[in-house]
């Protein structure tokens, strides 16, 4: 009985089919869930990270040890970020690659660099980037001993009055308006976002003197992605308010705003995507006000 | 082709297939090498998150600690700090409050502070009386 039944299950079987069909299905079914809708990317961890994202996190760990000081929490996240590598060596070479890239433009660059040497410096660690910008020493101010001065003696009495040279007269051309920052300076009054589409992604800038009037000719410096800047003055659109000046943001950028004689912390505001009261799709803007300081 | 053909076929097909399936998904999915920062598990991101917090103590440059957050892809990286932080005080995290509230201080300004991060400031606004001994 077995017999016969196997017989007849092979006659039905085409065995070269069968195999065929199967490499073809096994290949489909790994090029579906490889390919097309691979298993989703969730919950990596560090040592996934390609090697840009890697050199962030090496970064923020290095910056956090300058902190902190705690090198044995330092190196277990640094050996979450490269398990199987001589993390100093890591270190050392992401300082260096920073280097070569040209990632040295302003003091954050630098500060980077500083704390990345002073993680794998000690460490044995070595790379292009050693001594490149060494931490400064500490400024120590000596106090004067008092030394004895001869007996001081007046001045001689000048020989003739001086006469002072005659005024040149100023034309029209000369005297441009200057805006100096105000002897008390300035702080942020007003920080506030809204959402509005026909003035979608603007910083409007607003800047009063002690008395609520409003500053014109004051520049305003704004920056972003760590090394760009813009300036542009306060009042020269009258239409609107004296000390009123405004920016246009890019969609993602993130924006700190300055102006002279302003005490930190500068404001920083980012363009984000908003939804405005009727539904309509914008980027949030900002009032940024400011303030004369009254000492 | 015959129909006994085509029959082995199709059975392999099916059975190459939900192997294929099975195995894509299941004991040998897709390993990421290259992966982003946003991919990274929330516990991860947290981490990182305070580590760049700390960072702004030796590089007191609110714009690059905020670049420094960027590649994590939040839709709002400041309102994502500032949750951060409400969380961890609602945790009473007490390791990282200071160091987020510093930096959620240095973003929005001393005065934008909510009212929960105002305890944990590392520079506490000056009270008008000095509290009286009991």
């Amino acid at each position: 009985m077995t017999t016969s039944k196997h017989v007849r299950i092979g006659k039905s079987i085409s065995w070269a089919a069968l195999i065929v069909g199967i490499a073809l299905g096994l290949a489909a079914g790994l090029f579906y869930t490889w390919e097309i809708d691979p298993v989703i990317e969730r919950n990596t961890v560090p040592w996934q990270l390609g090697d840009a994202a890697r050199e962030d996190y090496v970064v923020a760990v290095a910056l956090s040890y300058a902190a902190n000081q705690d090198l044995l929490l330092a190196v277990d996240r640094l050996r979450a970020a490269g398990p199987n590598r001589d993390v100093w060596e890591m270190v050392a070479g992401i300082a260096c690659d920073r280097i070569k890239t040209g990632k040295t433009v302003s003091n954050s660059d630098i500060r980077v660099i500083r704390a990345l040497e002073q993680l794998y410096a000690p460490q044995g660690a070595s790379g292009c980037a050693d001594g490149l910008y060494p931490t400064p020493a500490p400024v120590v101010f000596s106090t004067p001993e008092p030394v004895q001065s001869p007996t001081p003696t007046l001045a001689p009495p000048p020989s003739k009055t001086p006469t002072l040279p005659a005024p040149t007269p100023l034309t029209a051309e000369d005297v441009r308006p200057t805006s100096t920052p105000a002897a008390g300076g300035y702080a942020l009054g007003r920080l506030q976002s809204f959402c509005d589409p026909d003035r979608s992604g603007v910083i409007e800038v607003r800047v009063y003197d002690r008395r609520g009037e409003g500053v014109p000719g004051l520049p305003v410096t704004v920056t972003w992605s760590g090394s760009e800047r813009d300036s542009f003055f306060t009042g020269l659109k009258a239409e609107r308010e004296a000390g009123y000046a405004d920016f246009a943001m890019q969609t993602g950028r993130t924006y700190t705003i300055s102006l002279p004689g302003l005490s930190a912390p500068f404001p920083t505001v980012e363009a984000v995507p908003c939804t405005a009261q009727d539904g309509q799709q914008a980027i949030a803007s900002y009032w940024v006000n400011f303030q004369q300081r009254a000492d | 082709m015959s129909k006994r053909t085509f029959g082995s076929l199709l059975v392999g097909l099916l059975l190459g297939l939900g192997t294929g399936v099975f195995l894509g998904w299941g004991p040998f999915p897709v390993e990421y090498k290259n992966s982003a920062l946003s991919a990274l598990a929330p516990h991860y991101q947290e981490e990182y998150t305070v580590m760049v917090a700390e960072g702004y103590r030796v590089d007191p440059e609110v714009n690059a600690a905020l670049e420094r957050l960027r590649p994590l892809g939040k839709e709002n990286t400041i309102a994502y700090v500032i949750d951060l932080t409400e969380r961890y005080i609602s945790q009473s995290n007490i390791r990282a409050i200071p160091i987020m509230v510093a930096l959620v201080e240095a973003i929005i300004g001393p005065d934008n502070l909510p009212p929960v991060m105002q305890l944990y400031r590392p520079t506490p606004t000056a009270t008008s009386s000095a509290p009286s001994a009991p």
